[in-house]
């Protein structure tokens, strides 16, 4: 038996879904998607139930990612049970989704969530109120407690399908009625076909029978009520809605609660303290992170690398050995001191709520750089790697927004680079050059995005984003979280970083390298003031940001870099490696998302951006 | 009036679908009167030739097809100047509309029409005149605000609006609002942040 729950977005969906399976958890990213759904097993008696838990949506009717996903799940996958959570702090706007779901006729199980919060501000609940009328049963619980979790199981394995008949517009209801008859179709199909029939839904039509004469009804009714068919039916499921609610709940106005919004969304304190806060995490990633990557690296080297090179293999297989473990080396020396890290404190964020007032604070700088506050998300993503975080700007609108936004983030200095920063100037020239490096690029990618605000073609769609109730972060969420975003850069980074290794061990030992490097030594001594075999590090910095590091030291012979380099060289080598081009990854991800014109520009942009900075700083402080 | 009761048959036909047939039965409960006054008006229909009689009920020919169109874009265009350009509800501009639409000529209609597509000037900047001149939206309510919705302008982001409880006729607070750039409102006891040019797509009046 496979039951599914649904509901709106932090209602407490996981946290329930986590209670009733436990141990063996599938989180799985449905095809072609970000957005995920988890699958676990529950046992009952002598019942297994598998349980699905879909992501949160406000409807089954639109088109976003998640309201497909959950449309094709209840089409394709063959669904014994649902269980609908609701919050019951907002109740009629959940029920707004309740209807939609009884109306699929599927054995339902109706689970009041929250319920503690509502008792506390001293409303009474009264599921039976919202049970007489669907003909399912109700549940209120209150997950974090756990309270009633144990009458789920029970309830799923009794489940009744329930009574929907949200009274609609008569002139709706006749053209329903009568689109049944014509055509001997579910009350529900008759209203999906008028709604997406009609002229203002945009969406084509199949010429079959049943579309023209739905259209021409449509047509009618949207004339005569100046609304279209998708808003009357909005309406009428509202105005049910809010009936029930007030069926349910006794006083719909709670006593004031203590407000934190007060301070959060202000201008003043809000926005100095979203600054204090972002700075905050990444100087402590920085900081926390060069030490810990320091010591990964370093005990990788005394414990794996360097007792590998004294096994003297041949020197071909060697150098491929070699490769393949300073590849695993350097994933690893960035992967946890810095990605897990700050993935781990962009999750808690996120999952406080906080990061919907960041989003609402930083909507004005981000309409200037043409897009909105949404895309505050997968920007501070880019911090920690550009992989996830281009994956992550699907939440923008409309495309525009979104090459705008991927073309900013493959520019936000990524852990990779952030260890370039740290291991170059930071360690060689110190603290203060290393931030500068930062406020150069941060003050490119500004001046880069009013640029392309201005530039870009297309629409710009704004920003519609729920305030998330502000709790305490759950750590089971947060890991999880965090887990699936550094899954990411673990398939889809660590190959290319492997495989580039590889070639550049490969190029090496073939001598490849040795004449690139004279080929190249008087243009790049002439652009950049930097030595042939520093511009082939910059090249093969391309394969893996972090591995421009660990070419340079081993062109140069020494790992002491400042022995072969100047200061001014240091800098510029990491600004330039820093601008220019994403890594290979980034490219290939670009490139599958938005095609390969716009990883092209992007790369060329970014590379002619690089070249003439570098070359900047190298002939006024000469 | 005998004419008025025969357009709104032709107009619940219509409604109901061209080609269909309906019971008079039917029509008689889609407009609320008693089965003897529709079947009066049904017989004049069919001998005006207007509509056929068959077994199950009433259909309109090309004619009353014809007629029947006309009745409903006069309804349309009196309730677009009702609700757009005067402010109503949508109930009660629809409700006004089903009584003009009989006695208003074919002319006053086409003016009215014109009236209404005709190019306005777009108003001065100053926030007087725009809640005199034109319909105001969301960005001309000031902070702990509350007004009530009374459209939607453009096709687009319609849905997800619509699903948190932003529709015509409901209640809306504007809980925060950042210099003249986005909001965070109140509706249906849930808090939404929106960016400027999604607040101007929603039109507002205040309670009277």
């Amino acid at each position: 038996m496979r039951c599914a729950l649904i509901g709106n977005p932090s209602v407490g969906k996981s946290l329930i879904f986590r209670q009733l399976t436990g141990v063996g958890v599938e989180v799985s990213n449905y095809p072609g998607t970000t957005v995920e759904l988890s699958r676990g097993t529950s046992c009952h008696g002598r019942s297994r139930i598998e349980v699905v838990d879909l992501p949160g949506v406000y409807s089954l009717e639109g088109e976003s990612e998640e309201e497909v996903l959950v449309r094709e799940f209840l089409a394709e996958e063959q669904t014994d049970v649902i269980v609908a959570v609701l919050d019951v702090t907002r109740l009629e706007r959940n029920i707004y989704l309740l209807l939609q779901v009884a109306e699929y006729h599927l054995p339902l199980v109706v689970v009041l969530n929250m319920t503690d919060e509502v008792e506390q501000a001293g409303l009474d609940v009264d599921p039976e109120a919202l049970a007489s009328v669907l003909g399912v049963e109700v549940i209120c619980t209150a997950a974090l407690h756990g309270r009633n979790m144990d009458l789920l199981l029970p309830a799923v394995l009794r489940a009744e399908v329930p009574r929907a008949e949200v009274p609609y517009d008569h002139h709706l209801e006749a053209a329903v009625r009568s689109l049944q008859k014509m055509f001997g179709i579910t009350r529900q199909e008759s209203l999906a076909a008028l709604r997406q029939a009609a002229p203002s839904s945009g969406a084509p039509g199949d010429q079959s029978d049943l579309q023209e004469a739905s259209s021409t009804i449509a047509t009618e009714i949207e004339s005569r009520h100046r609304m279209t068919v998708g808003q009357i039916i909005a309406a009428n499921r509202h105005n049910y809605a809010r009936r029930l609610a007030e069926a349910v709940l006794t006083r719909q106005d709670r006593s004031p609660v203590p407000d934190p919004d007060r301070y959060l969304t202000r201008a003043i304190p809000g926005i100095p303290l979203l600054i204090a806060v972002l700075l905050g995490m990444l100087t402590f990633v920085f900081v926390v992170g060069s030490f810990l990557e320091d010591l990964i690296v370093t005990a990788m080297q005394m414990y794996v690398i360097d007792p590998f090179l004294a096994l003297g293999f041949s020197p071909l297989p060697e150098t491929i050995g070699r490769a393949v473990l300073v590849a695993i080396q350097a994933g690893m020396g960035i992967a946890f001191p810095f990605i897990f890290i700050f993935f781990i404190l962009l999750s808690i964020l996120e999952d406080t709520g906080y990061m919907s007032r960041a989003a609402f604070l930083s909507d004005d700088v981000m309409h200037r750089l043409g897009m909105h506050g949404g895309a505050i998300i997968p920007m501070m993503l880019g911090f920690g790697c550009n992989v996830p975080a281009l994956m992550g700007a699907r939440v923008l609108g409309s495309r525009r927004e979104r090459l705008i936004a991927a073309w900013l983030i493959s520019m936000v200095p990524c852990s990779a680079r952030t260890v370039v920063i740290a291991g170059l100037v930071g360690a060689y020239l110190g603290l203060v050059p290393a931030l500068s490096i930062y406020g150069v690029v941060v003050l490119i990618i500004l001046a880069t995005g009013i640029v392309l605000s201005r530039v870009a073609p297309g629409e710009q769609v704004g920003m519609i984003m729920e305030m998330a109730p502000l709790r305490k972060p759950q750590v089971r969420m947060v890991l999880s979280k965090s887990w699936l975003r550094l899954k990411e850069f673990f398939f889809i980074a660590m190959p290319f970083l492997l495989v580039g290794s590889v070639i550049l061990g490969l190029c090496q030992y073939a001598g490849l390298v040795e004449a690139f490097e004279q080929v190249v030594d008087p243009i790049s001594q002439a652009v950049l003031g930097l030595p042939g075999f520093a511009a082939a590090a910059l090249l093969f910095g391309i394969l893996r940001k972090e591995m421009a590091i660990e070419t340079l030291a081993i062109l140069g012979g020494t790992s002491d870099i400042g022995a072969f380099l100047s200061g001014l060289q240091i800098y510029v080598f990491a600004i330039v490696t820093v601008l220019f081009i994403p890594c290979i990854s980034t490219v290939a991800v670009l490139v599958r998302e938005y095609g390969s014109r716009a990883a092209l520009l992007i790369s060329g942009y970014t590379v002619a951006l690089g070249i003439i900075i570098g070359s900047l700083i190298t002939h006024l402080l000469r | 009036m005998d004419t008025t009761l025969e357009e709104d048959c032709l107009e619940a036909i219509l409604t109901r679908g061209p080609g269909t047939s309906v019971s008079p039965g039917d029509l008689a409960a889609d407009l609320g009167v008693d089965k003897q006054a529709v079947a009066q008006a049904v017989a004049s229909l069919v001998e005006k030739g207007l509509c056929r009689s068959d077994d199950a009920g009433v259909t309109l020919t090309g004619e009353g097809g014809a007629a029947a169109r006309r009745v409903a874009r006069k309804h349309r265009v009196l309730a677009t100047f009702f609700s757009e350009m005067l402010g109503m509800d949508a109930d009660s501009a629809s409700r006004e509309a089903c009584t003009l639409e009989h006695e208003i000529s074919d002319e006053t209609i086409e003016r009215l029409h014109t009236y209404i597509h005709r190019p306005v000037p777009p108003a001065k900047r100053g926030r007087r005149g725009r809640w005199c001149h034109q319909r105001p939206d969301l960005m001309d309510v000031a902070e702990e605000e509350c007004v009530r919705v009374t459209g939607l302008r453009g096709p687009a982001r319609h849905q997800r609006l619509m699903d948190l409880g932003i529709l015509p006729g409901e209640r809306i607070c504007v809980k925060r609002k950042l210099g003249n750039s986005s909001l965070v409102v109140r509706v249906k006891g849930c808090e939404v942040a929106i960016s400027p040019e999604i607040a101007r797509m929603v039109f507002v009046e205040r309670d009277a």
